[in-house]
């Protein structure tokens, strides 16, 4: 098995890759993708192997550029002959050709490739990208994928292909995954335009898991994931803390909590849920108004915000609408929690929506926290909108 | 205000005159010439480089049709004597097709020589030629004639991305390119390409110049003729 | 249904109709082609321009020329465009000057990719659009053009790019402008193309023609008039 060390990304693949096996990285077109393929050669061959990267899409100078940019040395690699190039993009290019091998005619990848996979037996071998093969090839692509893949597990060489999803036929892309021994698909998170990236581990080595994580590519750095925060925002007393506590299994009291950017005197609330997939941080702030530089703080972090309303106080309405405001200005999805409905003198949800002008897009939950009443279903109406595809 | 770069073709620059009085072909753009065989596009061009030469703008001459020996006969034909030029390194010229028995003089810092069907090769020589030239005169022109040629010995698409990289090239470092290329001689989706990617286009059909476009000018559209002197207009 | 000024005299007065103010029907797809040299980079820029006098920022992506020679174009007809790069209203994708050997600075809004490696484009496109969106949910988008992403791609890989990129600009709800020279392509790929879009403008040199599809109410509008290109841009009569 041979580890990727790219956090949580190990975890769902149960230890690692599997010396042999192939290893699609599906992308939606607008996801960074080719990192990862970069970040595992980097990583299996700074444990002591070998590896190559085909490249259709960019010239081998580019690429060695583009590790710099992550803080990593592929020319010393090169320069060490632990790893080599497949140019299959200068000659496309009319430029100089330059790695180990070259493919001058496309019908000279198969080949090329199949000679690559044994130079470098226990090794990783990089294909990017598969999509652009595709259009040169779109008959013999599945073949080829099964000669490549054949070889590669009888040289107990890892292949990973960096893929595109553009538009093609659902059944060529079902035929692809079927000759591989794990996918993992990159995704996009929208609302409206593409807020976040999430990647989906599904080996034929571990049980199909749906959980999705959230991710970065950083220059430097590589790839680095990420854990999404949802603000529990609202007037005082709107009934934040017991939001908070009904969402997440564990809430870590703030005395215990060391944070590391704020004073440990302010009251705040935190914990954590796993919901259909995705694992976030939650934090209850305050609603007294001298906290609001928090808010601010926090909204540029966050990826929703809850903002609870207390129904039978209306006169605190005016707060929640400047919290609305607040996390509007940062484009990300908030939903109105609708609190104590059960109390007397509780207006109806929906006549909030007129009493703070608010437009349709916000969606209202009613709720009654403290019998855990509508908590899952604001949970759910959150987290909706943030499932691209 | 568009500047522009003296053409040397007599009545040229009359009838690509803009609205503040100067004519020429814009600096810095890239032109295509092109019509039927043999109405004098070569000579356009080698007119076009000579008054360059003159003026002190160096030049770099990538050609595919005529070797050397020929090139050298052509300019001498109407008077434009371009030995000096090549000594002083302001003449570049890089030679796709003669063949190293045919006894020319051997490669300097200012000739070259690559290959036709090595489109490669040629780019890697053009590439120094421009770091070379470009180092003392951001004023240059560079021609290549023709793409015809180039198109007839390689795979027409990737001559096109050759020749958008060359383009590009020649723009980042300051130069004024014109390619030469014969109406008809490749299928008209790369014609249509090639005459995308420039900004002027010329036709000459042996009778008439007609500017079908041009930075900054309307279609304009002039009779002209080859004399002992080159074209005039 | 909304339009937004195009920006080209003449233009929204030719649009005009019961059913809607002139200018280009907001966050719809228009496809520019026409035969080479006819205006269509030119209506692109001054289109984006009228965007940016009118608070409308705009992504921009250019596969033909590097941004310096686009900034360039439009300095010729007084489209100044320094001042709005530097406050952030535009977002420019700069996808051949990698083909120019020259040092490519990248900032936080000019960004340098590739026309051969779609993938990295789109990635842009994406971190673009979140860009411009955060400016404004009226934003106008501009590809510029086509062309040399058929040189750098096969046929039908360029499809595929396109409709990516129409559907983030659409579910951004931007305005799409993109441009492309008749005849570079085969027939039946160009057909293909134009069923991509909403609208579609024709300039032959003389003439503009303008075909709208007006989905919502089933009817295909055409209209035609003549133009010329003044120093102060594109003006139709």
């Amino acid at each position: 098995m041979k580890k990727t060390h790219i956090t949580k990304l190990d975890d769902f693949l149960v230890g690692g890759i599997i010396e042999g096996s192939s290893i699609l990285f599906s992308a939606v077109p607008g996801v960074e993708c080719e990192a990862f393929g970069y970040q595992i050669l980097n990583e299996i061959i700074g444990d002591g192997n070998q590896g190559f990267i085909f490249t259709n899409v960019t010239e081998p100078i580019n690429i060695i550029y583009k590790f710099k940019s992550y803080g990593w040395d592929l020319e010393k690699y090169l320069n060490e002959e632990k790893a080599f190039f497949v140019d299959g993009s200068s000659k496309f290019l009319g430029l100089p050709r330059n790695g180990k091998y070259s493919i001058d005619e496309i019908n000279q990848t198969e080949e090329i490739i199949l000679k690559s996979i044994e130079d470098i037996p226990n090794g990783v071998g990089i294909i990017n990208n598969l999509s652009t093969l595709i259009d040169l090839d779109e008959d013999h692509i599945i073949k080829l994928i099964d000669k490549w893949n054949k070889k590669a597990k009888a040289n107990n060489t890892i292949l990973v292909y960096i893929f595109t999803k553009w538009d093609y036929k659902p059944e060529l892309i079902q035929d692809i995954k079927d000759n591989m021994d794990a996918i993992v698909s990159l995704n996009s998170i929208e609302e409206r335009v593409i807020i976040g990236q999430g990647f989906m581990v599904n080996a034929s080595w571990n049980h199909p898991d749906n959980n999705m994580i959230l991710f970065f590519v950083l220059q430097p750095g590589g790839i680095k994931i990420y854990i999404p925060k949802l603000l529990v925002t609202g007037s005082y007393n709107a009934g934040k803390s017991n939001f908070v506590k009904s969402l997440s299994k564990k809430t870590v009291p703030v005395d215990r909590m060391a944070l590391e950017k704020l004073p440990t005197s302010i009251a705040m609330d935190i914990g954590h849920v796993v919901h259909d997939g995705f694992v976030a941080d939650i934090f209850g702030t305050p609603g007294q108004e001298r906290f609001d530089l928090m808010l601010d703080v926090l909204a540029e972090e966050a990826v929703g915000a809850f903002i609870m309303v207390d129904l039978s106080a209306p006169q605190t309405f005016g707060r929640a609408k400047e919290m609305i405001n607040k996390t509007q200005a940062e484009a990300i999805p908030r939903i109105i929690v609708a609190n104590k409905q059960d109390l007397p003198g509780a207006l109806l949800p929906e006549k909030i929506r007129n009493a703070m002008k608010l437009d349709d897009t916000i969606p209202i939950v009613p709720s009654i926290v403290i019998e855990d009443n509508g908590v899952e279903l604001a949970l759910e109406t959150l987290l909706k909108p943030l499932y691209g595809e | 205000m568009i500047p522009k770069i003296e053409s040397g073709i007599p009545g040229f620059d009359e009838l690509t005159s803009s609205n503040d009085g100067t004519g020429g072909i814009p600096e810095n753009t890239a032109t295509l010439i092109y019509g039927p065989s043999k109405t004098g596009k070569s000579i356009f061009i080698n007119q076009f480089i000579y008054k360059g030469l003159t003026n002190d703008e160096p030049c770099l001459y990538i050609t595919t049709d005529n070797g050397y020996k020929q090139f050298k006969t052509n300019m001498d034909e109407f008077n434009w004597p371009i030995e000096k030029y090549l000594d002083s390194n302001s003449l570049y010229l890089i030679d796709t097709i003669s063949d190293v028995s045919e006894g020319i003089p051997s490669q300097s810092e200012s000739f070259i020589q690559s290959c036709i069907n090595n489109p490669t090769d040629i780019m890697v020589k053009f590439g120094s030629g421009v770091n070379y030239i470009s180092k003392n005169n951001p004023l240059f022109r560079s021609v290549i004639d023709s793409a015809t040629t180039l198109l007839a010995y390689n795979e027409n698409m990737l001559i096109i991305r050759v020749l958008k990289a060359y383009l590009m090239r020649v723009n980042e470092a300051g130069g004024t390119p014109i390619i030469a290329y014969t109406q008809g001689s490749a299928d008209s989706i790369i014609e249509t390409m090639l005459k995308s990617m420039v900004d002027n286009i010329i036709r000459i059909d042996g009778e008439n110049l007609y500017i079908e476009a041009m930075n900054g000018i309307g279609k304009r559209s002039s009779p002209y003729q080859i004399t002992d002197n080159g074209i005039i207009l | 249904m909304n339009n937004i000024q195009s920006g080209i005299p003449g233009f929204d007065q030719l649009t005009v109709s019961e059913l809607a103010e002139g200018g280009i029907p907001e966050k719809s797809t228009t496809l520019i082609y026409g035969p080479p040299k006819t205006g269509k980079s030119i209506f692109c820029n001054q289109f984006t321009y009228s965007g940016l006098s009118n608070q409308e920022p705009c992504l921009y992506v250019s596969t033909d020329k590097g941004v310096k020679q686009v900034q360039r174009d439009m300095m010729d007809f007084q489209w100044l465009t320094q001042n709005y790069i530097q406050n952030q209203s535009i977002y420019f994708i700069d996808g051949i000057s990698y083909l120019s050997g020259g040092k490519f600075e990248n900032k936080n809004n000019l960004v340098s990719s590739s026309v051969s490696n779609p993938a990295d484009l789109m990635v842009k496109v994406g971190i673009g659009t979140r860009n411009v969106y955060k400016t404004s949910n009226h934003f106008r988008s501009i590809l510029d053009s086509l062309n040399t992403l058929f040189a750098f791609n096969p046929d039908q890989m360029v499809i595929r790019i396109l409709k990516a990129y129409l559907r983030r600009i659409t579910e951004a709800g931007g305005t799409g402008l993109i441009a492309y020279t008749e005849g570079i392509t085969d027939p039946k790929t160009e057909k293909e193309l134009k069923s991509l879009f909403n609208n579609t403008i024709r300039l032959d040199g003389q003439n503009i023609h303008i075909k709208s599809d007006y989905e919502d109410f089933n009817e295909v509008k055409t209209l035609e008039s003549a133009y010329t290109i003044s120093d102060k841009g594109i003006v139709v009569n």
